[in-house]
């Protein structure tokens, strides 16, 4: 990951890599570092929700038919007399689950696909690359995963399978592009001069370069997969077995009559905590990633 | 004249696309999609009557045959009757598709235009508190999720918990005031929703060309703010502008207004092609796909002519 940046301006310090002074930059900005420890709060609490140290009396009927706020009951208890805390702490390690699967997939595939793409641009290759992100794109996104969930018949990794396959083709197209610029490098004409093959030069040496843009891709691309989960829950297309905050917030319209909201308060609260933190952390990451440096 | 020329010819350009979108959402949404044979029958069907269904359903016959069969419909613009109901699906859409226009322009027009505002006023006072405020209440805009703020936004103005003043669901146009009616929250929800990304994006467009040689100059020869902001740099966003605007279109005539619809009890296209791809109602799904590929080439043509029109740089070679 340290190899040399070509094009970027070696003003900051004498040994000034991007990725020193990405952290330098990093380090200093505030907000993103208080995304970044938000973040890490819901990451220990999905980790515990995983391992079920805590949180696992979620699906158990512990209390009254909407139970006030209590000791017991830090948020009350929904509709049937399930502990709303619980259930929403369960969701947090549902949430992630969900991001992290669908990211790491997703920019991984769109890194790939947009590296070949790239780097045999102007040829068939490419051509077929462009084709297909072309048609991914064109399809609107709820109708694909509809019917990616019936093709796959209640496979509870239907819904990640339908985001994947959509959410890619942004990191596909943001690759690509990176790649054509940089397989004109000097770099990139020396291993080819030596004879190294292109598969190895794709991938040794020219998908590393492209990793401050795989960064920022996999923070945006988790909060992309969250907000969908959300919403494909809601539509009956998302989380099958288990518990999450789309399921909870669609629950919660059952409770709307009847004047009860702290589901629909806890759920979205902490939807919106992880989603607004990892915002902040995408705009910090971008911030000291790009070489450019538009404020 | 070569206006018409490149039209034709970017279009014939577009055929790979429909292809493949067409392809690839009859694979997956009509082999793959419900099967109806079950739905159509009484009760112990014998072995010649599920046969016939499924004759008369086409799924007997072999792939290749029923994807050509759906390119001669496409081509015809004729794809017969819907299966769960039998309406025609020409009268489907021509019944479905203004309701879903007349809910989202409204909403669509404000949320562009109030996000270049707001994106012009930030991009001002770039650096100062207006763009620290703007930007940061754009940041908490984009991390609320659509679905929160339909439902909070109905609690708030639709019931007795709030204002209570419209409709939670329903759909009207018979006056002005009922369509403003039922038209007001959904309309604001959208808004809400669509101002944080808007607001970002289009600050992010007017700065970087704020920071263009020729806006430095401008600026050096004493030019007005005003008629800096308007000659030198709002003409210069038009290309980005454009590509946003025109792309999401597609997305709007078919699916954006899924959510809004399903909540609203809006009988809207989204909601009809939800329907149709949960029943698997197969000459309703082709239609739907086929329109949007369509639309979606066309949106392509028209963003190229329009670049054309906003920038004589551009050729359209």
């Amino acid at each position: 990951m340290n190899a040399a940046q070509p094009g970027l301006p070696a003003a900051t310090a004498p040994r000034a890599s991007l990725w020193r002074t990405a952290l330098y930059k990093l380090r200093r900005d505030r907000a993103g570092l208080l995304g970044l420890a938000v973040v890490v709060l819901y990451l220990v609490a999905a980790v515990g929700a995983w391992c079920g140290w805590w949180a696992g009396d979620w699906a158990l009927i512990t209390g009254t038919k909407w139970g006030p706020v209590s000791a017991q009951h830090w948020f009350g208890t929904n509709i049937i007399g399930q502990d709303i805390f619980q259930r929403a702490i369960y969701s947090t390690g549902t949430a992630f689950q969900v991001g992290l699967v669908v990211a790491v997939l997703a920019v991984g595939m769109g890194a790939v696909i947009g590296a070949v793409g790239g780097f045999f641009a102007a040829t068939w290759i490419d051509e077929i690359v462009l084709w297909l992100m072309g048609v991914l794109d064109a399809i609107p996104f709820y109708l694909m995963v509809a019917a990616i969930a019936f093709a796959l018949a209640d496979n509870p990794y239907a819904m990640h399978v339908a985001m994947v396959s959509t959410f890619w083709t942004t990191t596909g197209r943001l690759v690509r592009g990176e790649v054509i610029k940089l397989r004109g490098l000097e770099f990139v004409e020396a291993a080819r001069a030596i004879g190294v093959p292109p598969v190895a030069i794709i991938f040794r040496h020219i998908l590393p370069n492209t990793f401050h843009i795989l960064l920022v891709q996999l923070t945006l691309c988790f909060v992309d997969a969250i907000k969908a989960e959300v919403v494909l829950s809601f539509l009956g297309l998302g989380v099958k077995d288990g518990m999450s905050w789309g399921l909870m917030i669609s629950e919660s319209t059952l409770e709307f009559l009847a004047g009860h909201f702290n589901n629909l308060i806890v759920a979205s609260a902490l939807l919106f905590g992880l989603v607004f933190a990892f915002n902040m952390l995408a705009d910090a990451l971008q911030d000291a990633l790009d070489p450019k440096q538009v404020a | 004249m070569d206006i018409l020329q490149y039209a034709l010819r970017r279009l014939l350009a577009g055929l790979p696309l429909l292809l493949g979108v067409t392809l690839f959402s009859f694979t997956l949404m009509v082999y793959f999609g419900p099967d109806k044979t079950f739905e159509l029958l009484g009760k112990n069907p014998t072995a010649q009557e599920i046969a016939e269904v499924r004759h008369q359903l086409g799924y007997d016959r072999p792939f290749v045959l029923r994807y050509g069969e759906y390119l001669r419909e496409l081509a015809t613009v004729d794809f017969g009757n819907s299966d769960s109901t039998g309406e025609r699906v020409s009268s489907l859409l021509a019944r479905t598709i203004p309701v879903s226009l007349a809910l989202e322009l409204p909403g669509f027009v404000l949320g562009n235009l109030l996000g270049i505002a707001l994106a012009l006023l930030a991009a001002y006072h770039r650096g100062r508190w207006p763009d620290k405020l703007i930007m940061g209440l754009s940041v908490i805009g984009m991390s609320i999720s659509f679905l929160v703020v339909i439902f909070v936004f109905q609690i708030w103005f639709c019931t007795s918990h709030g204002l209570d003043l419209f409709p939670v669901r329903g759909w009207g146009t018979a006056s002005l005031a009922d369509y403003l009616r039922h038209v007001t929250v959904p309309t604001l929800a959208m808004v809400f929703v669509a101002l944080g990304y808007n607001t970002r994006f289009y600050r992010a467009v007017i700065v970087e060309e704020m920071g263009r040689d020729h806006v430095r100059t401008a600026r050096a020869f004493g030019a007005a703010p005003a008629r800096l902001f308007w000659r030198d740099i709002l003409k210069n966003c038009a290309i980005p502008v454009i590509t946003r605007i025109v792309f999401t279109i597609p997305a709007i005539v078919i699916g954006g207004a899924l959510l809004l619809e399903t909540s609203f009890g809006i009988p809207g296209v989204g909601k009809a092609a939800y329907e149709a791809i949960i029943s698997g109602d197969q000459p309703v799904l082709k239609a739907v796909v086929g329109l949007t590929t369509a639309l979606f080439v066309i949106a392509l043509l028209v963003a190229d002519i329009l670049y054309r029109a906003v920038d004589p740089r551009v050729s359209l070679e």
